[in-house]
């Protein structure tokens, strides 16, 4: 009996040794949990962790290391302050070892000026702004060296996405309705970031080709990003004769947009940037008014972006229910990212990691990413793009890219199918 | 032949410290609260300890400027953040525009936020409670309104980075900081019991009295509104360079609104009560960042219950049960005490049957 005790204890003191000894990373993964973009930060980070903890974990020289996730809840929606104060309680009081996540972007900025006083490496999934990193780690190397942004594409990169998708739509409407000099209104949201995009719009929508669209723009309007009726915006729209409407939508108004498009048949295709649509609740949101509604995305369902993205996203699904948002396929690659840069690093100091980040080719389930000189993510064929989806038949389906022609390459993802103008329109524009 | 005492001689301080300031739970407490901040980093300097008492001490600044003009006159403004905020984007575009460190571009912030105070104190000269309000609420909005229409010059959304840092270590950002604040809150509490406060309480009771009896109530509401911009547009410079971004967060509702809980909480016309509502409710917050879900559910609960039990605030509510007034000189006195510690009258007289 005695030597079943001394066998157990044994064991079992073998066992507490080789816990203790196991090393862990603890990732600090930042956001507003209470959205639905902090919420899907945790969840692409959890199922990252967990494939490579299953794996072994993190081989980091001859060490293999398991990770541990820190939930940061930083509260960003609400208070810039209360943002940066959880990402120093993150570093200081939790002890975590990098960071990665953050949302909106002026709490990211002052997020990432406390990630920068205790150089930690903070590897962004959700702010979108250029100057997050344009102009600080180009300009302020040694500071600023830390930051990286997987996802989504800078500001100017989405806009010039959406601009892809605009001249399909114009297309389709040249094609399928004839009108060889389409009009196009701009809606966009009365918000700076929209500012650049809206006079880059009007350029490029009434230049000639190869340059521009060839078309008219029937007007701009500037609703507010929380204005819940858009009615007399689109009244006007209709009364200018246009046949596309280009949304420039990042807040609430895309629903109200949605649904009174919808509700009014506006005769005339709503494409752009509406973030509202981006996600699986648009259907419901829109009480089903916002089908045939076209906006820039990440994923979208059965498109295989890499070989990486569907199981990624079946995975996600069965996991959480929920389809998964940019922030959480953004967090997922966050992750690896980081565990192959600590693979090739060998060591966890954070100057190796930065190196070893800056020299990332990883294709995640948005893409293949590669940094810029500024630590953000290379935009175009061959690497991140993202997609062009459109609500149709209950569900999103991706339009773009297509057979999108660069130089001597061609775009072109498995599941996407062609943009389907709305029968309003079609029935409208053909009497 | 012993010599008289010398007011600041160490008997005197002494004798002072004995007889007017430990007599009463009051003023211990707030000794023992200035000691507690003077001499907390001896005991930790934990980064992340100093952040949340620095931020504190920021706010509890905010809302003690805000109790000066609406809480003392009031003249309840729902707009704050407007100085708050205007004095950080002044400190943020002269330091960037003129390379001026934070040393001159604070004070300089401070003092456009009060040019704006008399500038938002006018209309407030024809219009009393909700009306002022409401208009105090428009200038944030309007402020908003032209960052994103000058994003060249003022960041658009993403505010201004990058700016200076107050100190070059936590510990010297938490020295200036606790400063500051102790030395404003003590001006402002000097103020607030002084002539001039007097009226300011008088205009709140009743204007058209105060007028009557021949003050110019136009030069005390201004005053009370450039003194109160003043200290919030500190406050609003020092967070600005604290944080190292000036942006438009800090012209928010919810940064307006802030000033307002932590008032009301502590209990207003006081100076003392934000303070104290802000060192009570800025940690709690952070505390209950163990439980995220809890955390904005916790915090409107024990608000609701410190408003049911103590409607005055909880340094009013806590001050009537720890002290008691002379019923001759009005003098104040312990809780504990039986006879009046400056007439010597007992404090609770005693009632006995007489017998026929």
């Amino acid at each position: 009996m005695s030597r079943v005790w001394i066998a157990a204890l044994s064991g079992f003191a073998l066992w507490a040794g080789s816990t203790a000894s196991a090393q862990t990373l603890r990732i600090g993964v930042v956001g507003p949990m209470a959205f639905v973009q902090g919420e899907h930060t945790w969840h692409g980070a959890t199922l990252a962790a967990e494939e490579l903890n299953r794996a072994g974990g993190v081989l980091v020289g001859n060490q293999r290391y398991r990770i541990e996730l820190v939930r940061v809840d930083t509260n960003e929606m609400t208070s810039v302050t209360d943002a940066a104060t959880a990402v120093e309680r993150a570093i200081t009081a939790q002890r975590v070892d990098f960071l990665i996540g953050g949302f909106r972007s002026e709490a990211v900025l002052a997020m990432t000026e406390v990630a920068a006083d205790y150089k930690k490496p903070f590897i962004i999934t959700g702010a979108a702004l250029d100057g997050i990193l344009a102009g600080r780690v180009d300009r302020n190397y040694e500071r600023f060296k830390y930051l990286f942004r997987v996802s989504p594409t800078k500001s100017s990169d989405l806009a010039r996405t959406s601009l892809l998708l605009l001249g399909e739509v114009v297309q389709a409407v040249r094609r399928d309705l004839r009108i060889e000099r389409p009009k196009v209104a701009i809606l966009a949201e009365r918000a700076a970031w929209a500012d650049p995009l809206v006079e880059t719009a009007s350029r490029l929508i009434a230049a000639p080709p190869p340059q521009g669209y060839g078309a008219e723009v029937a007007g701009t309007w500037r609703p507010s990003a929380t204005a819940t009726d858009v009615t007399p915006e689109l009244t006007a729209i209709q009364r200018a004769g246009a046949q596309v409407i280009f949304t420039v939508l990042s807040g609430p108004v895309g629903v109200p947009f949605g649904r009174d498009w919808g509700r009014l048949k506006i005769p005339a295709a709503a494409v752009g940037i509406n973030v509202e649509a981006q996600q699986e609740t648009w259907l419901k949101a829109t009480d089903n008014l916002g089908a045939y509604v076209a906006t820039l995305n990440t994923l979208a369902p059965a498109v295989a972006i890499s070989p990486k993205t569907i199981p990624f996203i079946s995975n996600f699904q069965a996991r959480f229910k929920q389809f998964p948002i940019y922030t959480a396929s953004g967090a997922y690659g966050a992750l690896y990212i980081l565990a192959e840069a600590l693979n090739r690093a060998g060591t966890t100091a954070a100057d190796a990691v930065v190196r070893a980040l800056e020299a990332t080719d990883y294709t995640g389930p948005a893409g293949r990413i590669v940094f810029d000189k500024t630590h953000d993510v290379t935009w175009g064929p061959g690497y991140t793009t993202g997609l062009g989806v459109q609500w149709i038949g209950g569900r999103m389906q991706a339009f773009w890219p297509r057979q999108w022609r660069v130089g001597n390459q061609t775009v072109s993802y498995a599941g996407v199918q062609p943009y389907q103008l709305p029968p309003w329109v079609v029935e409208a524009w053909r009497r | 032949m012993t010599s008289p005492l010398r007011i600041w001689s160490l008997p005197w301080t002494l004798r002072y410290l004995r007889h007017e300031v430990l007599a009463l739970p009051g003023r211990t407490a707030a000794l023992l609260f200035v000691l507690f901040l003077l001499l907390f980093p001896l005991f930790s300097q934990d980064p992340y300890l100093l952040r949340v008492l620095t931020l504190t001490a920021l706010f509890a600044l905010y809302a003690a400027s805000w109790d000066l003009l609406s809480g003392y006159t009031g003249q309840v403004s729902l707009g704050h953040a407007f100085f708050f905020g205007l004095a950080g984007y002044a400190s943020a575009i002269l330091g960037r525009e003129l390379g001026l460190p934070p040393a001159l571009t604070i004070p300089l912030g401070a003092l456009l936020a009060t040019l704006a105070g008399v500038l938002v104190g006018l209309p407030s000269l024809r219009l009393r409670g909700p009306y002022l309000s409401l208009v105090t609420l428009a200038f944030p909005i309007m402020a908003t309104g032209l960052i994103f229409l000058f994003p060249r010059f003022t960041g658009g959304e993403l505010g201004l980075s990058g700016l200076p840092r107050l100190g070059q270590s936590r510990l010297e950002e938490y020295y200036l900081v606790v400063g500051i604040f102790l030395l404003s809150v003590l001006f402002l509490w000097k103020l607030a019991g002084s002539r001039v406060g007097l009226f300011f309480h008088a205009i709140r009771e009743d204007e058209v009295a105060v007028r009557m009896v021949g003050v110019n109530t136009v030069r005390y509401k201004l005053l009370a509104f450039a003194v109160s911009a003043f200290f919030a547009g500190l406050a609003g410079g020092l967070h600005a360079h604290y944080l190292r971004v000036a942006g438009p967060d800090s012209l928010s509702l919810f940064n307006s609104i802030q000033p307002v809980i932590w008032s009301v909480f502590g209990g207003i016309a006081t100076i003392y009560g934000p303070v104290a509502g802000t060192f009570l409710l800025f940690p709690f917050l952070e505390a209950l960042r163990v439980a995220e879900e809890l955390r904005m559910l916790a915090f409107a609960l024990l608000i609701l219950l410190v408003m049911r039990f103590l409607p005055q605030g909880v340094v009013r509510g806590a001050l009537e049960r720890l002290e008691e007034e002379c019923p001759r000189c009005k003098v104040k006195n312990a809780f504990t005490r039986k006879a009046c510690r400056a007439c010597g009258v007992p404090m609770h007289l005693e009632t006995r049957e007489v017998k026929p």
